[in-house]
């Protein structure tokens, strides 16, 4: 981008930034770790996310077995949120878009 | 130590005066911990606002950088900006939660009873303060992966460690450090010092907070059983 961009082209690729988030989603990842309880993992899944006792479950021992699961995904604001949130859990989160590499897969 | 029970004031359990008094030591380390690798005074309280504006840099301890992660693992810009944007506020959040637990376990003047109870609304920052704990002595076990933990486990199962031993310091009384003089009628809790991380831990280091580690897991998984069943039943 060049020092010449009007105000006009700047709001059009702010406008298309966001555009480009609804279409491609961040996603929050979490990633397994030998400390954290199997029960505390699903606790944080049900009260924080909301999730029902069963998807819950689910991503808990997908953490546990395949090592890392996608939690929720968003915009990237709101998997800002939620990483910080797994963070003052003590649980291992990361975020990333789903458009990279690797980035809609656990 | 015995499980954790729902009762009407909260969740109940005995810890003895020994339990009480590590846990409490190990949580004050911990945060204070995080308040020095986050650059955060022990006064600072969130409402001051200062909270968010403090340095972020990447922790130097590896045990402070699982409580303070890189939200992302392959943009550097991204986990910094996070960093920059949050870390603050968590480490003083975190660090808050800690001297409350701490607080609960071994208030000044001590309690007089070994009933440790936990209310409702405070039981999931307790159950959060024991995961930092876990995390850090984990840390500093070099536990790595599920084996590990397991073989810890089962170290202490097998009698070998005692999660009541007052510790490598009892092999060795030194008159150069007096009692603090706190209500301890004479136990002594331990080495007390949860060191900077970085080394390997001597084998009577290992044993101690090896019987610590596994006793806060013992108190956090009966306490989860007891969260997770009124959480369920929409209690």
């Amino acid at each position: 981008m060049t020092a010449t961009v009007t105000q006009q082209q700047t709001q059009e690729l702010t406008q298309e930034e966001a555009d480009a988030r609804v279409a491609d989603p961040w996603v929050t990842i979490v990633w397994n770790d030998p400390v954290n309880l199997m029960s505390y993992v699903s606790y944080v899944f049900e009260s924080y996310f909301g999730y029902p006792q069963a998807k819950a479950e689910r991503l808990m021992l997908q953490v546990h077995h395949d090592g890392r699961a996608v939690v929720s995904t968003g915009p990237r604001e709101r998997m800002e949120v939620d990483v910080q949130a797994m963070h003052s859990y003590g649980l291992w989160a990361t975020m990333r878009s789903s458009g990279d590499p690797d980035g809609g897969a656990a | 130590m015995t499980p954790f029970r729902a009762a009407p004031a909260g969740y109940v359990a005995r810890w003895d005066a020994v339990e009480r008094e590590v846990l409490a030591r190990v949580a004050r380390d911990v945060s204070e911990l995080l308040r020095a690798e986050s650059g955060i005074g022990p006064d600072l309280e969130l409402s001051d606002g200062v909270a968010f504006t403090g340095v972020a840099r990447v922790p130097h301890d590896p045990a402070v950088q699982r409580l303070l992660p890189d939200a992302h693992r392959d943009d550097p810009d991204v986990a910094a900006e996070f960093r920059h944007l949050t870390q603050t506020d968590l480490a003083a959040r975190k660090a808050a939660r800690l001297e409350a637990f701490a607080q609960a376990l071994d208030p000044q003047g001590g309690t007089g009873t070994d009933e440790v109870l936990v209310e409702r609304q405070d039981a999931e920052d307790f159950a959060g303060a024991l995961t930092d704990v876990r995390l850090v002595l984990a840390e500093r076990l070099a536990l790595e992966d599920d084996d590990d933990v397991t073989a810890l486990h089962d170290e202490v199962v097998a009698g070998l460690v005692d999660p009541d031993d007052d510790g490598p310091d009892d092999d060795h009384p030194d008159d150069d450090h007096p009692d603090d003089g706190g209500p301890d009628d004479g136990v002594d809790a331990g080495p007390g010092e949860l060191g900077d991380g970085g080394f390997v831990l001597a084998p009577d280091e290992r044993r101690y907070w090896g019987g610590v580690f596994v006793a806060a897991g013992f108190a956090q998984e009966s306490l989860m059983d007891e969260l997770l069943a009124d959480l369920r039943a929409g209690r």
